[in-house]
């Protein structure tokens, strides 16, 4: 256990490095053609996996086409190399390009489609590139393949045996770094927010448009840079190897490895490489074999082999006793600066459902306005019309001198704008803390770039993403549980954290959906000491809320909706007295001995704050 | 029009392929990769039955539905029940798919085996085009599966059963519907109708071991135009992706038959995401 606490005191990417170091010094410990070669073939599948990986396991589109971009970059290179350009860099870097606008297209579908229809098209793309290949049979070949490629070079040396080893393992490693580098980053964390849902995705301020485009883009690069190593390794290729059996391929070792995972592509590329593909030897038995592979493994393996190897560490680490010590952070609210929230005759139509009714409230910085009304009175729909999910019909929406209504969610959400949801939404895979901190990635931007290459200009955005994240954590009181990881929370912890995440992009604007329901007394208590907190420091808060006592304990001013319209508008103590809110709201008759008798029940007390200082 | 029957024949064969989707996508969400070699291997059986065995077609009939069937049930007991993560039913049914494959080569061999038709191999005349007896069957048949299944779940409780139990599993679990046996039955049930369809298919396509990989795309295409979860919808489906790709075939030069269904798929689901016949829902957070 000593050894394991030791182990885990090294850097994590130390492991991977080390790993592929043995691998670059292979030749040189004496390695025979065969292996060096299947190796090599091994390399090149992760590289294309790995794609895969980037834009399904983590950006959660299931987009199959790395086949197609392996094919362009592989006849990219190829024809290159015919016209006499045999240096490799000049083919990666052309063979990346247009695999990269192969990415692109083939992701377009992707850009309305989801799930299934999204799979389909990218995978119906792969099937296309015989056929493809075939119309331009001038140039490619067509089905007899592309013969003639020249040797290749770098930077006019030639690259042959151990050398072109060494280039095949040393892209796989840069690549993998540059995976890890990206995945680990805010981006990374990004991905899984679109994973988990565009609409929060968007209700962050993430643009899904431009998020799915990179996950393409991105993910096209190493099928692109894949396809030149394989080119230059057999110095031929033909449609076949494009074909089905290499998408296949592709997703089985995906789903092997552990599709969100970054080295799982190496692992899974190697099973499929050294399983499978060896078992070419007894073709007729292939299929057999391959097939039964695919069914244990998939009913076996939960998350794939990364899955199985994080279960392993995370249990080893308990029995070891690893912890990573809470940093002691002030649990103050920063200054916020709020804006003025103005919402002026806003109109919905759903179908014939008249939904809302030139609805009109202005919410203040400094002050809880709160928004009350049975079910289906509108409320959710009116904090929807403010993120910009449904278009207003009629009226205006405004943030300071901004515009709302008309934007796409996530301008909304960069104007100022905060939200929590009534059924907490939170990314899988990622860390508390980082499930916090994923609420600064648009105000704060580092390019995907400077992420890569950890520039000076990420790493000062990294530092101050950590700071703000624990503050807000402490804010909620959970500074406990920032490694945890955050989907496993209870539901009331779930719901503080995504208060904590919508403070840590310290919005103008804070929209609380129904926040406090399934939250247990404690926990409510923390809450509303947090949203008093915020108000005196200047936020500006919208609280939608069904627990009456909290709202009148919280709110400055309360807007009740019944039936799509504002029935009234007030602070408090005249809200608790209005008999047309008693009636529509509680089902009270507010005369009646009877009813004031319960109003009293309800309202009296404020037993849940204590002291009922708002009132 | 020659063409044409061919084209709406071959349609035919997609659509019924995608009936299978679509049971399967409605009773359990999931995706079967290899329902199209479950007729392939309808096919086999067929063959066997008919030209090794000489057996009586009534007698082969239900062979090749007690085979499928039972194929289809080890395939959800072995590869579909046990996986835990739905996307790796994507994995253990593409497994499933290779493993027929496999296996149909196996014992059958890699070569094409011709189907007789049990009606008649002669060609006929109509609407001045030419036609095999066994297209106009396909498409006879394909029709009344689609009404049959769609009075079928407006009709019955057990397709309302099916029906409520897409919409809401744990709704129709609390309502009192044994969700897993139904689905089971579900799965089991697309395999027998596979295993009958065989007798079908096989004289149109031949008994070929590479049948299934080529249907199952097609029958994607054909869903994913008419809509998840919509039967009606794989009739329209079916009749757009056969005639396309016969058309563009003769037309524009066998290469371009796959392009042109690819093309007519993006632009159908530019226009409408989830297909013809299912509406989208506006989002709602």
């Amino acid at each position: 256990m000593t050894l394991w606490r030791s182990l885990r005191s090294i850097p994590s990417w130390i492991v991977p490095l080390c790993a592929g170091v043995v691998v670059l010094l292979l030749p040189v410990l004496g390695l025979d053609f065969s292996t060096g070669r299947q190796i090599q073939l091994a390399c090149i599948l992760a590289l294309l996996v790995s794609g895969l990986n980037l834009s399904h396991g983590y950006a959660g589109e299931l987009a199959l086409g790395q086949a197609a971009m392996y094919a362009a970059g592989a006849y990219t290179a190829g024809l290159l190399s015919k016209a006499g350009h045999t240096d490799i860099l000049l083919q990666f870097v052309l063979a990346a390009a247009v695999a990269l606008v192969v990415g692109l297209v083939s992701g377009i579908p992707g850009l309305r489609l989801g799930g299934w229809s999204l799979a389909m098209t990218s995978f119906f793309l792969v099937l296309l590139v015989p056929d493809i290949l075939a119309v331009f049979a001038e140039w490619t070949g067509g089905r007899n393949g592309l013969s003639g490629v020249m040797p290749p070079t770098l930077l006019g040396a030639d690259l042959a045996g151990d050398a072109y080893y060494w280039v095949v393992a040393g892209v796989t490693l840069a690549w993998f770094a540059i995976m890890r580098n990206l995945i680990v980053s805010r981006h990374g964390v990004a991905f899984r927010v679109l994973k988990k849902s565009p609409v929060l995705a968007s209700s962050m301020g993430i643009s899904v448009f431009r998020m799915k485009l990179l996950a393409y883009a991105v993910g096209a690069v190493p099928a692109g840079l894949a396809g030149a190593l394989f080119v230059n390794l057999d110095l031929y290729v033909s449609p076949e190897a494009f074909g089905f059996v290499t998408a296949v391929t592709v997703l089985a070792a995906s789903i092997l490895g552990g599709s969100a995972s970054v080295y799982g592509a190496l692992l899974g590329a190697a099973i499929m490489q050294f399983g499978p593909n060896q078992a070419s030897e007894f073709q007729e038995y292939a299929l057999v074999f391959t097939g039964v592979f695919l069914i244990a493994g998939g009913v076996l393996l939960k998350g794939g082999l990364a899955g199985l190897c994080r279960r392993l560490v995370s249990r080893l680490d308990r029995a070891a006793g690893v912890t990573t010590a809470a940093r002691n952070v002030s649990a103050d609210v920063p200054d916020i600066a709020g804006a003025t929230l103005a919402i002026d005759g806003v109109s919905k139509t759903f179908g014939g459902n008249q939904a809302l009714k030139g609805v009109s409230l202005a919410a203040r910085p400094g002050k809880v306005t709160a928004l009350i009304g049975p079910n289906g009175s509108g409320k959710t729909t009116l904090l929807n019309m403010v993120c910009g999910f449904y278009r207003t019909d009629s009226g205006t929406i405004t943030i300071g001198d901004t515009a709302l209504q008309g934007l796409p969610p996530h301008r909304v959400a960069r104007a100022g704008v905060a939200r929590t949801f009534q059924t907490p939404n939170i990314p899988e895979g990622v860390t508390v803390l980082e499930a916090v901190s994923s609420g600064r990635y648009s105000g704060h931007r580092a390019s995907v770039f400077s992420a890569i290459l950890r520039l000076p200009g990420f790493r000062r955005v990294r530092t101050d993403d950590l700071v703000e994240a624990e503050r807000a954590l402490a804010l909620v009181g959970m500074s406990d549980l920032r490694d945890a990881e955050a989907t496993s929370l209870p539901l009331g912890m779930r719901r503080l954290l995504e208060v904590a995440r919508a403070l840590a992009a310290r919005p103008g604007v804070l929209l609380l959906d129904e926040v406090a329901s399934g939250l247990d007394e404690d926990e409510v208590e923390r809450l509303a000491g947090l949203v008093r907190r915020i108000r005196e420091a200047g936020g500006t808060i919208v609280l939608v809320e069904h627990n009456f006592r909290l709202v009148l304990d919280l709110a400055d001013e309360i807007v009740v909706l019944a039936h799509g319209s504002v029935i009234a508008t007030g602070p408090p103590e005249v809200i608790e007295r209005n008999p047309r809110v008693l009636s529509e709201y509680l089902g009270i008759d507010g005369e009646s001995a009877e009813g004031r008798a319960k109003v009293a029940e309800l309202t009296g007390g404020g037993e849940i704050t204590g002291t009922g200082e708002s009132a | 029009m020659t063409l044409i029957w061919g084209g709406l024949a071959l349609g035919a064969v997609y659509a019924l392929v995608a009936i299978g989707y679509n049971i399967v996508f409605i009773s359990s969400k999931t995706f079967n990769f290899a329902q199209a070699q479950l007729m392939m291997v309808g096919t086999f059986v067929a063959y066997t039955g008919l030209v090794t065995l000489r057996l009586p077609v009534f007698v082969v009939a239900l062979m090749a539905v007690a085979a499928v069937f039972l194929v289809a049930a080890i395939e959800e007991r072995v590869a579909i029940r046990p996986v835990k993560e739905p996307e790796a039913v994507l994995v253990t049914t593409l497994g499933a798919s290779m493993l027929l494959d496999g296996v149909t080569q196996l014992i059958w061999g890699p070569q094409p085996l011709t189907v007789p038709f049990f009606g008649s191999d002669d060609v006929m005349s109509l609407f001045g085009g030419q036609v095999y007896p066994v297209e106009i069957a396909l498409i006879l048949l394909t029709v009344v599966i689609v009404v049959a299944l769609s009075l079928l779940a407006r009709r019955t409780l057990l397709g309302l059963a099916l029906l409520g139990m897409a919409e809401d599993r744990e709704a129709a679990m609390l309502r009192g519907v044994n969700v897993r046996r139904l689905a089971f039955g579900a799965f089991a049930f697309t395999g027998a109708l596979a295993g009958l369809l065989g007798l079908f298919v096989g004289p149109k396509t031949f008994a070929v071991a590479t049948l299934g990989a080529s249907l199952a795309l097609k029958g994607f295409v054909v869903v994913a135009i008419g809509g998840f979860g919509s039967i009606p919808g794989t009739l329209v489906g079916g009749v757009i992706v056969g005639l396309v790709e016969a058309l563009a075939a003769r037309y524009l030069g066998s290469e371009y038959a796959n392009i042109s269904v690819f093309a007519v798929l993006v632009v159908i689901l530019m226009a409408r995401p989830s297909g013809l016949f299912v509406r989208t829902q506006e989002r709602t957070v």
